[in-house]
């Protein structure tokens, strides 16, 4: 008991002496601006009429950076988060023990980083649990996580026909040999996020859907049903980096 | 090659005391390293040896329990007195009968393994098993239902508990278990490994040290070292198009990998026919002669399979049936007898 209190003492010090607050981030999953539903029938911007059914993404190793160039970074064991558009809690990252400042950078992965793909299993816990968390989001024949996951079914709007399609987009490197590195580290400009006392920032990140399909190249998805493990899937990363811009800042 | 008798090389320095792991006391399992081997490539620190983590991982390879339908356990395609492989198989069998895309690789040695698979595919111990375990045309199960499966079972949350201290079972203890198991396997007790460890006074007889020199001379840049791989990837020239099985093309998507497949381990050889990554061949002798005859060109084939005025290895019938004897003193009887890696059930 005395020791929890010394701990508890130590902590609450620690946390007035650092000023440390926390900081959200709420990923919004959009359509041409309006929140994604998979309810709704879409077109792409190439024309493609499409109903979405999968959407998950991993977010990890965070960073936030000020005007100096300085970095803080979440802790690493704490900072893999995967994203699911129909759970919806998953979409709100909590960052705590943010210390204090003005930020101008907000610095994040799409994806997994190369070294904890190919960690031991004790460093694959909580959304990196191949048994729970992680389950589609994992190649068992090709070790790795799935970073970006896209499914859904378009329809020809001449003879009504439905084609599934599916991206499942991944690649860290390669472990032995060099192979597809489909990591996306992403800098959002922040102009200027203030963590402080009693501020508590919310940043949302607005995930533009419809630009996976013509950010840099544009894609026929009839052309490309399923793109998984390929070449064709450093295309369809390099959209999806594009599609992560920020919302806003708000103060709650 | 190391001449030095055989050596223990005890990792866990203390063989029956117990340790900790969380609150629960655990059993040190003495782990030996053969002198003649590599060093290891696992990580034994991360997921010590233990009585009761060995024989969890013991229990689970041999229940089928992990497949969707209750049907296939590790077991069925890695069979003990197959050198654990599947005996009579050129592909792996799963559940309905369904016939897996490749012949299944012994187990054995895997503390020393670069990576695994015919095509590389998984470079760490701890995923292995998750590949069988949800491969469609294996054990077509999800790893999370294979964790909420297990903790339904009283048996196996207590057997968790003792070896893990964990109330609730994740997959983390469940690869722990399957790895101290796998990588415990060691075979290195074979009539060559008594020979070069010059134990009791082991010698090859003519014919069997006629195949060895052959074997050094014609077969060991790729079947090296005492694990009889390289752990290489390479084409062996069994076709000249490959439209089905690209191999390690799969996983790096470069061309030049082409119908290459992992360098076999020839440990235990006699006993895990059929052979090569389609099973394709039934005997020892007809691997022979695919060296010596029937090797096929192609852009990637291997170029030590090139190098001569023909392709292949140019062995006289003689010379491969002497390479067939000196292979069959690759044969460990106590691997295949070892009770501690047969069926608990047993």
């Amino acid at each position: 008991m005395k020791n929890k209190l010394f701990l508890l003492a130590a902590f609450v010090i620690f946390s007035i002496a650092s000023n440390a607050q926390s900081v959200q981030l709420q990923f919004k999953n959009q359509f041409n601006g309006a929140p994604l539903s998979f309810d709704q029938l879409y077109q792409t911007p190439i024309g493609d009429s499409v109903k979405f059914s999968t959407l998950n993404y991993f977010i990890s190793n965070i960073e936030l950076v000020d005007k100096k160039g300085n970095s803080y970074k979440v802790p690493q064991d704490s900072s893999y988060f995967l994203l699911k558009h129909q759970n919806d809690s998953s979409k709100t990252i909590s960052l705590s023990n943010i210390p204090a400042g003005k930020y101008q950078q907000l610095v994040f992965t799409i994806g997994v980083d190369s070294v904890r793909n190919t960690l031991d299993v004790s460093r694959r816990t909580g959304t990196l649990d191949v048994g729970a968390a992680a389950r589609g989001m994992y190649w068992v024949w090709n070790s790795g996580y799935i970073f970006f996951k896209l499914e859904g079914k378009t329809i020809n709007q001449v003879d009504s026909l439905r084609k599934n399609f599916r991206y499942h987009i991944g690649g860290y490197g390669g472990y032995d040999s060099k192979t597809i590195n489909n990591i996306k580290v992403r800098t959002i400009p922040l102009k200027s996020l203030v963590v402080k006392k009693g501020k508590n920032p919310v940043i949302t990140i607005d995930v533009a859907v419809e630009r996976f399909f013509n950010s840099i190249i544009p894609v026929k998805i009839l052309e490309h049903p399923s793109v998984m493990w390929g070449d064709f899937s450093v295309k369809l990363a390099n959209n999806y980096e594009q599609i992560f811009n920020l919302g806003g800042i708000k103060y709650e | 090659m190391n001449k030095q008798a055989w050596i223990f090389a005890l990792l866990i320095t203390v063989l029956t005391c117990s340790f900790f792991v969380g609150k629960q006391s655990v059993t040190a399992k003495a782990l030996l390293i053969p002198s003649n081997f590599p060093t290891p490539t696992y990580d034994l620190s991360k997921n010590p040896l233990t009585e009761e983590g060995f024989a969890l991982g013991r229990k689970l390879f041999y229940d089928p329990l992990l497949s969707k339908d209750g049907t296939i356990s590790c077991a069925s395609c890695h069979q003990q007195d197959a050198g654990f492989v599947q005996a009579d198989h050129d592909l792996s069998h799963g559940v309905e009968d369904r016939l897996g895309k490749r012949n299944a690789l012994p187990i054995f040695n895997a503390l020393f393994r670069k990576s695994f698979f015919w095509d590389g595919g998984v470079p760490k111990l701890d995923f292995v098993p998750v590949n069988p375990i949800e491969n469609e045309l294996e054990m077509d199960e999800k790893m999370d239902n294979v964790v909420h499966k297990l903790n339904a079972s009283t048996n196996y949350r207590a057997l968790f508990k003792n070896a893990f201290s964990v109330d609730t079972i994740s997959s983390k203890e469940v690869l722990q278990a399957f790895a101290q198991f796998m990588y415990a396997m060691v075979s290195a007790n074979a009539k060559y490994d008594k020979f070069v460890r010059k134990e009791n006074n082991t010698l090859l007889d003519k014919e069997e040290l006629a195949g060895f020199n052959l074997f050094k001379d014609k077969c060991a840049s790729c079947h090296s070292t005492d694990l009889f791989t390289d752990d290489s990837f390479r084409n062996n020239g069994l076709d000249n198009e490959h439209p089905k099985d690209k191999g390690r093309e799969e996983i790096t998507l470069n061309l030049a990998d082409r119908a290459k497949f992992k360098v076999p381990s020839l440990r235990n050889v006699s006993l895990t026919a059929p052979y090569m990554h389609d099973g394709r061949f039934n005997s020892l002798e007809e691997v022979m002669d695919h060296y010596a005859n029937t090797v096929q060109n192609s852009s990637t084939l291997d170029p030590l399979l090139k190098s001569g005025t023909r392709l292949g290895i140019p062995l006289t019938s003689n010379e491969q049936k002497q390479l067939i004897l000196f292979l069959n003193t690759l044969t460990d009887s106590t691997l295949i007898n070892n009770k501690d890696f047969s069926n608990p059930k047993h």
